[in-house]
């Protein structure tokens, strides 16, 4: 480390229980130390504290000798995300403290954000070793990682190897959310900071309103494509010696002026998907979504000869992610990272399905979460498990999206209701589908039409009970929760917030859900 | 993606809305007196060669070619307390490093100007250099221009501590920059304004945006991204009160 420290803070400071040892790396904005646990803790949601984690240091505060007024955004930024996101490939955040010590003014008052310590980031690794041999594996957690960002409905803003961390198993996860942005509609709006050689063409002299400028999940994917082209060929995938240069040879690129021209070291595979990154406009660039599958591809056949074959994943579908998730970590462990206990796909909660070569029919899939003695309909099992999955939130069952359905149409795939303008297996009003129906966290082109078959319904089911979960007050609402939910579905989180719990006319309702869920619920998971 | 927008003379009519034209780098404007040629930008004054020159745009600067057969053509920067740099005849892409200039255009006794303006000329932030792999803000200004001192008389009544204060009117940006910028003017502060807008990259550009009643919108506009992203502190009033860092005289 040879700049300075943007936050200067002693060996051996107290914050909290924890206890301030090593500098770990410092940026534009704030400074990370590893700090030491001294006393027993758990965080706000029940969980233990790790022994060590990494403190970032964020000076914000009134002993601050400026107030910037943009520090202030950025950190609220990053500590939002945390708090309404926690998903397997992004950093946690285990608590949030002010520093309150009128005696050191450079500190007092200083947002100190506690985080999951890694080992190094990616743009030290690259540093080290460039080209590593296990990078395609881990560009496909990193993708993994954002796709995880974008269905949650937030852009990064500023993927770059600095903000990917490695963790001692070797699994990567991405971090530093202070330009991250949570969408509104097709767009975010993130503060005017940006790293140059990671910036799509779009963005780079764009306007910028006093909101800060318009930043789509685009950008991240572009981002996504210079970093795969550095890891696996050590070059930016645009010419020039210098960022200026390369900034100016994007934008004669994005102008039609100039053709994009790969490094021949750039595998096959991996070329088309660069250039699906790298497209010249925003909405030619390849969907998070499809970016992950072929990646994965990608990430999980051609570039892993190695890997024993009984490793490698059988199942398709949708829980590929599951299964390239572990070829990844296969590939990491085989290529010499080091590994210890990782499993799957670090979904919380069993994974249903099991992995590896395990076959398992529909109608017992999930069968930890989801009785099948219950006349939940087999064809629909997956989609409720996996969509109740692909949400972080607890509250968020295969058991509640059941009940749901159950109480919404009895499992009806073909209800029709134009009277109230309800249709398909979740009674779907078409206006707000709309919202939750694409898994990418966007909003559809146009409003769906009926009939909505069950494979739109139950994922846009469990998007939005996501949605709506953290929305719903934290204190102060009686009954159980996922009930909650279920009374935000009919109604919205806003009635339930200001009935303090399930309003009258949605009661009957509420008490059907809640005797599927508890009905659909197997007995040790109550 | 433009870097570079040139605002070409005014015309014989003295037609206040010079079309303003805007280049990315790489692209290129040829201008001269003919319209048979492929000229880009007509200058219709008998004393122009008919091809006169091309500005190029490359990157964050631009170049100027001198086609004509014996005219030398003289850039300056209007700030430079007399700065300019000269291209002779059948000099190419000679690289111009102002952020804004005028080429000069000797016509049979006029002076046409043309006015050049590079807004994407970055500047040093604090002491970090960007490296590329450093994020940056988006926005990089000069501290010893102009505009600057303008941006920051618009901003002083909200930095010395009243969030709500209204925004001063132009002439009271003239007084207030007078003491160091005896030229100042309504006209110059409205210049400076609409220039800051179009750096800044203010919504909507400067296409639709022209002088007149709407500048108060683009005032109010300035002010709060100006405060939003602190491109003006508190300890940048000096440039208020401090002698003028290249002021005329």
């Amino acid at each position: 480390m040879t700049e300075p420290y943007a936050v200067p803070v002693p060996r051996g400071y107290r914050v909290g229980v924890w206890e301030v040892r090593e500098p770990l790396a410092t940026g534009a904005f704030g400074s990370v130390y590893e700090a030491g646990r001294t006393a027993d803790a758990v965080a706000a949601d029940g969980v233990e504290l790790p022994r060590t984690a990494a403190l970032k240091f964020l000076p914000t505060g009134t002993g601050t000798p400026r107030q910037l007024a943009h520090l202030r955004e950025l950190i609220d930024r990053e500590v939002e995300l945390y708090r309404r996101l926690k998903r397997p490939r992004l950093i946690r955040m285990y608590d949030s403290i002010t520093v309150d010590d009128p005696g050191r003014p450079e500190l007092d008052g200083a947002t100190v954000l506690v985080l999951e310590k890694a080992e190094r980031s990616l743009s030290a690794l690259l540093a080290d070793a460039p080209r590593p041999a296990g990078g395609a594996a881990l560009l496909a957690q990193i993708c993994e990682g954002l796709a995880q960002l974008h269905r949650a409905g937030w852009v990064h803003g500023d993927l770059k190897p600095a903000n990917v961390l490695l963790m001692k198993d070797g699994s990567a996860r991405l971090a530093d959310f202070n330009m991250a942005a949570e969408m509104e509609g097709t767009h975010a709006y993130t503060p005017a900071f940006s790293t140059p050689d990671y910036t799509p063409p779009e963005l780079l002299w764009s306007e910028i309103g006093e909101r800060g400028r318009r930043i789509r999940p685009s950008a991240d994917v572009w981002a996504f494509g210079v970093l795969a082209h550095l890891v696996l060929t050590d070059s930016f995938p645009l010419p020039g010696g210098t960022p200026t240069a390369r900034r100016d040879a994007a934008a004669a690129y994005a102008r039609g002026t100039d053709e994009l021209r790969l490094s021949p070291e750039l595998p096959a595979a991996w070329r088309e998907i660069v250039r699906r990154c790298l497209a010249r406009t925003h909405a030619d660039r390849v969907t998070t979504d499809d970016l992950l599958r072929q990646v994965e591809a990608a990430a999980g056949s051609g570039r892993s000869p190695r890997l024993p074959r009984t490793l490698l994943p059988h199942r398709r579908s949708r829980r590929t992610t599951v299964g390239a998730a572990v070829a990844a970590t296969v590939a990491v462990a085989v290529l010499g990272y080091g590994i210890s206990a990782w499993t799957g796909s670090g979904a919380d909660g069993e994974e249903p399905g099991g992995s590896g070569s395990q076959k398992v029919t529909a109608a017992t899939y999930g069968a930890a979460e989801l009785r099948t003695d219950k006349g939940v309909p087999a064809a629909y099992r997956r989609l409720i498990v996996d969509s109740a999955h692909d949400c972080v939130q607890p509250e968020v069952t295969p058991a509640l999206i059941a009940a749901i359905l159950k109480a919404e149409s009895n499992f009806d795939p073909d209800l029709s209701d134009p009277g109230t303008g309800e249709y398909g297996i979740a009674r779907w009003t078409p206006g707000i589908l709309r919202w939750y129906i694409r898994g990418d966290g966007l909003p559809a082109e146009e409003t769906p039409r009926p009939p909505i078959t069950p494979a739109e319904s139950i994922p846009a089911v469990g998007r939005y009970l996501c949605f709506m979960e953290p929305r719903l007050d934290a204190t102060g609402l009686s009954g159980d929760r996922r009930v909650l939910l279920a009374a935000a579905y009919r109604t919205s989180t806003k009635k339930v917030n200001a009935a303090g719990g399930v309003p009258p006319n949605v009661h009957d309702y509420a008490t059907r859900v809640a005797h599927y869920l508890k009905e659909y619920t197997p007995p040790d998971r109550k | 993606m433009y870097s570079i927008i040139v605002v070409p003379p005014p015309t014989t009519e003295d037609d206040p809305n010079r079309t303003q034209r805007r280049l990315a780098p790489g692209e290129r404007l040829v201008f001269g007196r003919s319209t048979r040629h492929a000229n880009d930008l007509i200058v219709p004054h008998d004393g122009v060669s008919r091809r006169a020159g091309v500005i190029s745009a490359q990157g964050a600067f631009w170049t100027l070619s001198n086609l004509s057969g014996g005219q030398t053509y003289v850039v300056e920067n209007p700030e430079g307390a007399g700065e300019h740099i000269k291209v002779g005849p059948g000099r190419l892409d000679a690289p111009v490093p102002f952020e804004f200039s005028r080429i000069v255009l000797p016509a049979a006794g006029d002076l046409l100007p043309i006015e050049v303006w590079a807004p994407r000329h970055d500047y040093l932030r604090g002491e970090e250099y960007g490296d590329g792999d450093t994020t940056t803000p988006a926005f990089s200004v000069d501290r010893t221009k102009r505009y600057f001192a303008v941006l920051a008389a618009l901003c002083e009544p909200r930095l010395r501590g009243e969030p709500h204060a209204p925004l001063p009117t132009v002439e009271q940006v003239v007084e207030r920059l007078r003491p160091n910028w005896p030229a100042a003017s309504r006209t110059s502060v409205q210049w400076n304004i609409d220039y800051l807008a179009v750096k800044l990259r203010l919504k909507p550009g400067p296409e639709t945006a022209d002088t007149g009643p709407r500048l108060n919108g683009k005032k109010e506009s300035l002010v709060s991204l100006a405060l939003r992203f602190d491109l003006v502190r508190e300890d940048d009033l000096v440039v208020l009160t401090a002698p003028a860092p290249r002021g005329t005289r």
